[in-house]
């Protein structure tokens, strides 16, 4: 596209200068050409070979070597306007412009590194305590699985002790309960044997006497 | 033969009459209007450029701060190192200057350079040449000659050979040379412009008629459109190198050669 652009505005430059040679031409003054010929009718007269070398000195080209005074003049002039107005006003502004960008670049650039730094910094922070509360729970975890295992542990031991003595206790219960029953049925047994001995030998014993006697049998009955 | 008798006089190409002050030394021609609207582009585009201070630069002031840097960059830190900055100024002016002079060989309905009159690039080149000198002469007092001309290393049998010709090449040579460069190149870019341009008219349009003249007709004018974009780069070339040229020479003045 560039190309395309730069060939055009080629083509236009090229067109015009074709068109405009004429017009772009220095072409010498009407007196200049006046002169021309006065100095050729003077040396008309003149030989041949004179009348020629008149009619080249005449259209002689200036030397391009030759400096034009008034144009190193002027030359000279435009180019000190154009510096010292560039170097005191515009080139001071300008430089001063790109310097404060570029301290501004330097200095968001090293914001910007400072602030990689520090974000680093933080990472690495937040990754050990990250690491430290990791740590920290599994610490936490292997202890409440420690305590769990001991309350379980525990619990059994005394889920079994407990056990173990309601066990304990419901022997006792029932031994106690089996010898109450069985006082009770001694005891009944004895006045049921008494009521009994007293109507088969009523009188022939003293109390004390039946009941030592029925407590001896029942002893007996009870092994 | 043809194409020199189809080109005007010498004199119709380069001699421009006065538009004002006659003869006299204030001669004001066109060459010296070139050099002055020259002047006010480059103080219009570096100006406008200057006064606006956005942080992200577009449009005229992006144009003046590349440029400023292009030259800080390639003329004055490629050729003096850092503290060649200070002079970028100078040399911006020098390049921009010398260019829009140049440029002119190809702007429509003026196409002719002022450089290629031999004053202009004479003016700058003298000035080149001072400012080389004042500033030896400002860091190493009078000495500065002698260090010129007098290249360290030299056996004692050679200096009667090296010192005349380094007094002749440093302190005579280089403005002519300078001078020279500038406007015999912008001279022959103008010269060659002109000649396909005449070329083109005369085959084109002034006699338009023949076989010969439809199938060769286009030749000279593609030549011409080749040549306008070859004169764009003449145009930057050379103020490049007259630019980098006066600043190798300020780089030399500088420090005495050891």
């Amino acid at each position: 596209m560039r190309i395309r652009r730069l060939l055009v505005v080629a083509l236009i430059v090229g067109v015009s200068s074709a068109a405009m040679s004429s017009v772009a031409g220095a072409s010498g003054t009407v007196e200049e050409d006046r002169a021309c010929v006065e100095k050729v009718a003077d040396a008309k007269q003149t030989p041949d070979g004179e009348f020629y070398k008149a009619l080249d000195n005449c259209r002689k080209a200036k030397s391009l070597i030759v400096p034009a005074v008034s144009e190193m003049l002027w030359g000279g002039l435009a180019f000190l306007i154009v510096a010292g107005v560039l170097m005191k006003f515009a080139f001071p502004s300008l430089r001063k412009g790109i310097k404060a960008r570029e301290e501004k670049i330097r200095s968001d650039l090293e914001g910007a590194e400072q602030s990689r730094i520090e974000a680093e910094a933080e990472r690495s922070r937040y990754e050990a305590q990250i690491g430290d509360a990791r740590s920290e729970a599994n610490g936490i975890i292997e202890e409440a699985r420690r305590d769990a295992d001991r309350v379980r542990k525990d619990l059994l031991a005394k889920a079994e002790s407990d056990s173990a003595e309601v066990r304990q206790r419901a022997n006792e219960d029932l031994q106690l309960a089996r010898d109450r029953a069985l006082s009770d049925v001694q005891q009944q047994v004895t006045d049921i044997s008494i009521g009994l001995a007293e109507k088969i030998v009523e009188h022939n014993l003293d109390p004390a006497t039946q009941q030592a006697l029925v407590e001896s049998y029942i002893n007996s009955v009870d092994r | 033969m043809i194409v020199a008798s189809l080109l005007p006089n010498i004199n119709e190409l380069f001699d421009w009459r006065s538009l004002a002050g006659g003869d006299t030394l204030l001669a004001f021609n066109k060459t010296a209007l070139m050099a002055f609207v020259s002047t006010a582009i480059c103080i219009a585009i570096f100006w406008t450029g200057s006064r606006k201070q956005a942080l992200v630069p577009t449009g005229i002031q992006n144009v003046a701060e590349m440029g400023y840097d292009m030259i800080e960059e390639n003329v004055s830190v490629a050729a003096m190192g850092e503290e060649g900055k200070g002079w970028t100024p100078y040399f911006a002016t020098l390049f921009f200057w010398i260019f829009f002079i140049n440029i002119w060989s190809i702007i429509p309905g003026i196409q002719f350079p002022a450089t290629a009159r031999i004053a202009i690039p004479l003016i700058l080149a003298l000035l080149s040449w001072a400012t080389f000198i004042g500033v030896g002469l400002i860091r190493q007092g009078p000495a500065y000659f002698w260090n010129s001309i007098n290249p360290p290393g030299v056996p004692i049998a050679l200096k009667f050979l090296v010192v005349p010709i380094e007094f002749f090449s440093k302190f005579l040579m280089r403005p002519f040379s300078l001078a020279v460069r500038l406007f015999a190149n912008m001279t022959a870019g103008h010269l060659i412009l002109t000649i396909f341009a005449i070329m083109t008219n005369e085959l084109l349009i002034v006699h338009s008629s023949g076989l010969y003249q439809v199938i060769f007709a286009p030749l000279p004018f593609l030549g011409l459109v080749a040549f306008t974009g070859f004169e764009v780069l003449v145009a930057v070339l050379q103020a490049y190198i007259f630019t980098i040229l006066t600043a190798v020479y300020v780089s030399e003045s500088m420090h005495a050669e050891h």
